[in-house]
């Protein structure tokens, strides 16, 4: 008897529907999986089998036949099983075939029956509701995670044996619940990195802050030392809160990524995230035949930050360059191409030189060639997708000293707030758009300047030596310092700080050498 | 191959100095022995390797290329690099070498040779200088070569580099002293003032054209920088370096020493105190070190006239703050009270009227209205 069922495969970030189709004809006595399928599903069939029979429902000596369908589509992943088990079970008539129907079900077995975890279930419901299926069935580990939905009943299920019994009394299905305020509310308070802890530098202080209230990429340069992993780890303290709508985006990518645990199924803090200097393109980018997110796509709507910048690979930097500019990726393999988001703040750190401590010429002995060769491993290209560049000086034992507390990140993220609700008031969109991503146009729509202001920036344009890159990022980052002062125009103060923010180009690097 | 007349000698010497420039003390054994580079070139070889036995080696080698060198290659060879040579019998020779006990036999140029009759003054300092040996070196060099002193220096990295440009800025003249042959360009990103400076003053070296710039040579170019000279500025020397080799070359030669002081407890400040401390002038500006100097300015006055400073309050306050060495925007701010927005924003000003400079990232110096 033929029987089917849905489930879904996961490609890039979104899930699509598999329709799972069987068989049970007579012939020799066969498991056959077709469909185009990896080896990890065509092993379906085994898991299946034993599974089976170890629940107390063995399969008959007969030809059964699986199909996947589309079968034009590479489907990867062990999230197959329990829709093949259901299916399977259909067509032998343990359960009623019409109990299938609007059913999609994800899982994978074990060979006692247990039902195991899978990556992506909040993709997959998703989907499902998209596709107007009612239930979905899903490990009960990934249940919460899939009720983060709000279109779709998810019921979730964790051993075999509780499946047969949902199938043939679907009246007893307990839906899974997730409070989304709840979930929301419970992180805010639970952030224990907080900018009161960061003593002095004041000025480091002040460009993150400009930072994250335009979504401006940030390069801090300073001996090691000197705090710049404990600034970075602090930003995404100072963005504002997530909404659930954004929340759900970037908890999509954790979740097809396998990077959700039961216990916090919603990503509720901005992600941080800081591959080690040796990452490779396809860690960063994402990678594989069918490609998981990378690095870049799992710090969507928070930071990517990348520790000792002229330590990575060239080629590892080089991919940053099409996500820097239209916040996505696309990646290209035989099986199609995929997009995955990769909408992130990039705060980057490095030494001055290589020995870190130019240009304290006590401490350095670096020649100006070996400081500029350092410089040299990062291309133009990308020090141009950098808007803010800044010092982090050495503290002394004094400043770690002074008992004075910082201003904490609560006081910080109230202004940045503002200065996003002035963003997305003056450009309209639904989506947030922030000045760090106005194109040369818009900035100059955006950021006009009165005589005073210009008379300024030509004066600077000689004197400083600025390119025409440097100018309109010089506007951008004046802009969001408007914003912050909450000034309708563009003031030569905010140009004049700017300016001590503008960000390195090679040549300048060594004027002073 | 009998040339008797005084070009023909030059040729000699030519051969001469070619053939050992970097043994000075060899020079000066054969010339005592044989008299002329001509004789030296007809000598027998015997004698020729009698004259230092323990150098044999060397000397035999100096003799087999005695057989290959071909007079008129060579001439040939100088001319089209555009190259003179002058030798220590030539009136052009510069006077100032004329009574060392190691001058040199003869000098290989392109440009000039520093006059005679007009004060010159080495500027040479670290490789690896601070913003503050930069600002300061080319300030000395831009005023000494606006009063019509000739500023010589090596070319290398750092203070030297600083020095030949604040004089050419100055429109003055400037002479490198080379290791190598005058022929490279050593380092290379010293190449635009390589270029300037065969127009406005000279590029000289004791080395033939064609020899790369080798370790040993540096010490021995040192005694031709300093005896080029009537004074010696040091900018800028760690405990141990090249430029204190210089300045004891200077002292041999008789010529004056002068440091310029860095702050205290700076490694860059250490070598400059010390050559203090044993008795070398104290520079402190330009005008004072001509004095010290009796060096007469020129009718040069433009640059004396004080500027009128016109600096708002909070202004002064940052520049007031301000020094020769670089401070980072975090000790400015602690040392004005400001805020680090208002900090940089009287920095940006303070910039764009030239007031201050940064010279690293958000690290800013005072800058000196030159």
């Amino acid at each position: 008897m033929f029987s089917k069922v849905w489930s879904a495969g996961i490609g890039g970030v979104d899930a699509y529907p598999v329709r799972v189709e069987a068989d049970v004809s007579d012939g020799l006595p066969q498991f056959l999986l077709v469909g185009y399928l990896a080896s990890e599903v065509k092993e379906a069939g085994d898991r299946v089998r034993t599974a089976l029979k170890n629940v107390g429902c063995p399969l008959p000596a007969k030809r059964i036949t699986v199909n996947l369908a589309p079968a034009s589509v590479r489907k990867a992943g062990t999230r197959f099983d329990l829709a093949v088990a259901a299916a399977v079970l259909a067509s032998i008539q343990k359960i009623p075939a019409e109990n299938l129907e609007g059913l999609m079900i994800a899982g994978e077995l074990s060979l006692s029956g247990q039902v195991l975890g899978i990556p992506g279930v909040l993709a997959l419901t998703e989907a499902a509701g998209e596709a107007g299926v009612k239930r979905c069935i899903v490990p009960a580990v990934n249940a919460r995670e899939g009720a983060l939905i709000q279109k779709t009943e998810v019921i979730g299920v964790s051993d075999l044996a509780e499946l047969i019994e949902l199938l043939r009394h679907p009246e007893k299905g307990i839906p899974a619940t997730a409070d989304t305020g709840e979930l929301l509310e419970r992180h805010a308070s639970e952030e224990k990195e907080d900018f009161s802890q960061i003593r002095g530098q004041k000025a480091i202080r002040r460009a993150a802050e400009i930072a994250a209230a335009g979504m401006h990429n940030l390069l801090m340069i300073g001996p090691p030392g000197s705090g710049k992993t404990m600034i970075a780890r602090r930003i995404p303290g100072i963005l504002p809160g997530m909404t659930l709508e954004e929340s759900l985006k970037i908890t999509k990518i954790y979740s097809v990524a396998g990077l959700l645990t039961p216990e916090s199924p919603l990503l509720t803090r901005r992600p941080f995230r800081a591959p080690h200097h040796t990452t490779t393109a396809e860690a960063l980018a994402g990678g594989g035949r069918l490609p998981l997110p990378g690095e870049i796509s799992l710090s969507t709507g928070g930071i990517l930050f990348l520790d000792e910048l002229p330590e990575f690979r060239r080629s590892a930097l080089e991919i940053l360059r099409q996500p820097l500019e239209e916040h996505r990726i696309c990646i290209s393999r035989t099986a199609g191409t995929y997009v995955f988001p990769a909408d992130f703040m990039l705060v980057a750190a490095m030494n001055p030189c290589s020995c870190g401590c130019y240009p304290d010429r006590n401490h350095c002995s670096c020649s100006p060639r070996e400081i500029a060769r350092y410089l040299g491993r990062l291309s133009q290209p990308l020090l141009d997708r950098i808007d803010l560049c800044i010092q982090v000086p050495k503290l002394s034992y004094e400043e770690l000293q002074k008992g004075k507390e910082n201003e904490n990140s609560a006081a910080i993220r109230k202004r940045v707030e503002e200065a996003h609700r002035i963003q997305k008031e003056r450009f309209g969109g639904e989506n947030a758009c922030f000045n760090s991503r106005l194109g040369i146009r818009d900035t100059e729509y955006f950021c006009r300047l009165g005589i005073a202001e210009k008379k300024l920036l030509k004066q600077a344009f000689e004197k400083l030596s600025l390119s025409a890159r440097a100018y309109h990022r010089l506007l951008r980052v004046s802009r969001t310092i408007a914003d912050l002062a909450g000034e309708e125009r563009v003031l030569e103060e905010h140009i004049l700080e700017a300016l001590g923010y503008r960000p390195l180009e090679r040549s300048e690097w060594l004027r002073g050498v | 191959m009998e040339k008797q007349s005084r070009e023909g000698m030059e040729e000699y010497w030519h051969w001469f100095c070619a053939s050992l420039f970097s043994e000075p003390s060899l020079e000066k054994k054969l010339l005592k022995r044989f008299g002329t580079p001509m004789a030296v070139f007809h000598a027998a070889e015997e004698e020729i390797r009698m004259v230092s036995p323990r150098n044999e080696k060397k000397l035999s080698a100096f003799c087999a290329g005695r057989k290959r060198w071909n007079f008129s290659q060579e001439r040939e060879r100088l001319a089209r690099l555009g190259i003179r040579f002058v030798s220590m019998e030539q009136e052009e020779y510069p006077s100032r070498l004329k009574g060392l006990t190691d001058a040199p036999c003869g000098l290989f140029f392109r440009g000039t040779l520093p006059s005679d009759d007009r004060p010159a003054v080495a500027i040479v300092g670290a490789r690896n200088c601070s913003a503050y040996g930069n600002s300061v070196s080319y300030w000395f060099a831009k005023e000494l070569a606006g009063q019509g002193v000739q500023i010589i220096s090596g070319m290398a990295r750092g203070i030297d580099g600083t020095s030949h440009r604040g004089a050419l800025a100055a429109g003055g003249e400037t002479y490198a002293v080379l290791a190598g042959g005058v022929d490279r360009c050593y380092p290379e990103e010293n190449r635009d003032i390589y270029m300037e400076m065969e127009k406005k003053g000279g590029l000289i070296s004791e080395s033939p054209p064609g020899i790369r710039p080798l370790t040993f040579l540096f010490p021995l170019r040192n005694r031709i920088l300093s005896g080029l000279a009537d004074a010696v500025l040091i900018i800028e020397a760690k405990e141990k370096s090249g430029s204190l080799i210089t300045a004891d070359c200077a002292l041999e030669q008789g010529r004056d020493v002068y440091a310029v002081p860095g702050p205290l407890g700076e490694a860059l400040s250490e070598g400059c105190h010390n050559l203090i401390r044993q008795g070398a002038g104290l520079a402190v500006s330009p005008e004072k070190l001509m004095e010290d100097l009796m060096i007469l300015p020129g009718i040069n006055m433009k640059n004396v006239q004080k500027n009128k400073i016109t600096l708002e309050r909070s202004e002064y306050l940052v520049y007031s703050c301000l020094r020769l060495q670089a401070q980072n925007l975090g000790e400015i701010c602690e040392a004005t009270q400001l805020s680090p927005q208002d900090a940089l924003r009287i920095l940006a000003k303070l910039q764009l009227k030239g007031y201050a400079k940064e010279v690293s990232r958000n690290y800013y110096a005072a800058a000196k209205k030159l």
